[in-house]
């Protein structure tokens, strides 16, 4: 029999070669466990070695990708987090300001104070106006002072239901009346004309010649012209030169209306805005007088 | 094609079946590339040649299951040897007729490989070849028609053609 089966086998090499493997996949099967893995070390080292290589390769890249992406993912909630944190941060230190600002009023002059975030504000290098988020439906008027823990910021010029437009010290049309907080000397601030202006610089016209300004005195509104309260700060003095008739006193404005986003609308003296002209020609009257008592005229 | 062609084949097999299938899991199945070499490698070489490197394939796969040792190279041979002698009697040609053969020989392998594995507990093997066993092989299968197609590009007139190498 086993004579007839070698002839088959010898025959058919298919499958003898078959029964073969067959046989040697039963053999390893079969194989006692200590066997086995002699056998498998065998096999990974010969076999399996320089294809695990290759695959390990391929699976550590695979991992490396998906950790690359999962990082950028991390990466960019980390980058938006810090945006939102350093927001607030700012936003925190700003708030403080604005109470520390707000502490100093008197309880009756808070009651007149409607605060207001600034909504817009044209582009370029001197900042003229800006909108706030407070309008009509919360009692504003046209002509109310804007103020930030800084100084004054400007006044009213339009209002519309839900939001102001606002317009600045530094708007070529404003002009406020000062005092110097030390040598009480009156006069209005306005922007310098010419090269000065677009540099954005500021000075105090109608000052009598020989008046106690010196550099680095402070600036507040007088309260003259009914716009502004007294007392609100404006700036300080870096320049003050005499001439033959006034002085030329250049001063720095106290807020950087460019960095603004928070104010306060003084609501307690809102009027009738100023008579820009009006008030020029009361501080030249105030001023002829002065200087016809100095020369001994009636 | 020849036989050298199908031992780049068969590297190439092993890397898909260990690093590329598990990352194409459908449904909680993977398709067998080993079964999908063997069962060509039968059709394109005959019966000797898929026997033999049915049973390489498989050993070098049983390399990493020690306990197991043999299995896949017997169930991979078995595939080899039966796929070859089913080309013999069908349209080797015929796209519809591979497809066929793939899911026969995955379905076969998978049931041979996983009644050892699981010979003491058949209700698990039952829910685990009904649950995988079908879906696996016919995502295998599926294979066929990227075969067909990529063979018909490249003319390989042994799969599209039918005929022996």
């Amino acid at each position: 029999m086993l004579a007839q089966l070698s002839r088959v086998l010898r025959g058919n090499r298919e499958l003898s070669t078959f029964l073969f493997c067959v046989a040697l996949s039963t053999l390893c099967l079969a194989l006692p466990p200590g066997a086995k893995g002699f056998v498998s070390s065998v096999l990974s080292g010969v076999l399996l070695g320089p294809v695990e290589r290759v695959t390990a390769g391929f699976v550590q890249r695979g991992r490396v990708w998906e950790e690359n992406a999962t990082l950028r993912r991390i990466a960019v909630d980390l980058m938006t987090e810090r945006s939102a944190l350093v927001g607030y941060r700012h936003e925190n230190q700003r708030l403080r300001e604005l109470v520390g600002f707000l502490v100093a009023f008197p309880e009756e002059e808070l009651a007149e104070m409607i605060p207001a975030r600034v909504t817009g504000m044209p582009g370029g290098r001197v900042v003229e106006s800006m909108r706030i988020d407070r309008g009509n439906s919360h009692g504003l008027k046209p002509g109310m002072p804007i103020v930030v823990p800084d100084g004054l910021v400007g006044k009213i010029a339009s209002v519309l239901d839900d939001h102001s437009l606002v317009e600045l010290l530094t708007s070529a049309s404003s002009g406020v009346s000062v005092v110097t907080e030390r040598g009480r000397v009156r006069g209005v601030v306005k922007p310098t004309f010419g090269e000065a202006s677009r540099r954005g610089n500021w000075e105090i016209d109608y000052v009598q010649t020989r008046s106690d300004v010196r550099e680095g005195d402070l600036v507040v509104t007088s309260g003259l012209g009914g716009v502004y309260p007294a007392g609100i700060t404006v700036g300080r003095v870096v320049k003050a030169i005499e001439g033959p008739l006034t002085m030329a006193i250049e001063i720095d404005l106290a807020v950087v209306f460019s960095t603004v986003e928070q104010v306060f609308v003084l609501t307690g003296k809102a009027g009738v805005p100023a008579d820009l002209d009006e008030l020029r020609q009361r501080l030249l009257l105030e001023l002829e007088n002065e200087r016809a008592a100095l020369e001994g005229r009636p | 094609m020849k036989a050298g062609w199908f031992i780049g084949l068969a590297v190439a097999a092993v890397i898909l079946d260990s690093a590329v299938a598990p990352e194409i899991e459908l449904l909680g199945a993977r398709p067998d590339f080993l079964v999908l070499i063997v069962a060509y490698a039968g059709l394109v070489l005959g019966a000797r040649p898929a026997t033999i490197v049915g049973f390489i394939l498989g050993l070098i796969v049983d390399a990493e299951q020690p306990e197991y040792l043999g299995l896949h190279a017997l169930s991979l041979s078995v595939i080899g040897f039966a796929s070859a002698a089913a080309w013999e009697h069908l349209v080797r040609g015929s796209l519809f007729v591979q497809i066929s053969v793939l899911f026969g020989a995955a379905l076969a392998h998978d049931l041979m490989y996983y009644v050892v594995y699981y010979r003491n507990h058949l209700d698990i093997f039952a829910r685990f070849f009904v649950r995988f066993g079908f879906i696996g092989a016919a995502y295998t299968a599926a294979f066929t028609v990227l075969i067909f197609v990529l063979a018909r590009a490249r003319l390989w007139r042994a799969i599209v053609g039918g005929t022996r190498v």
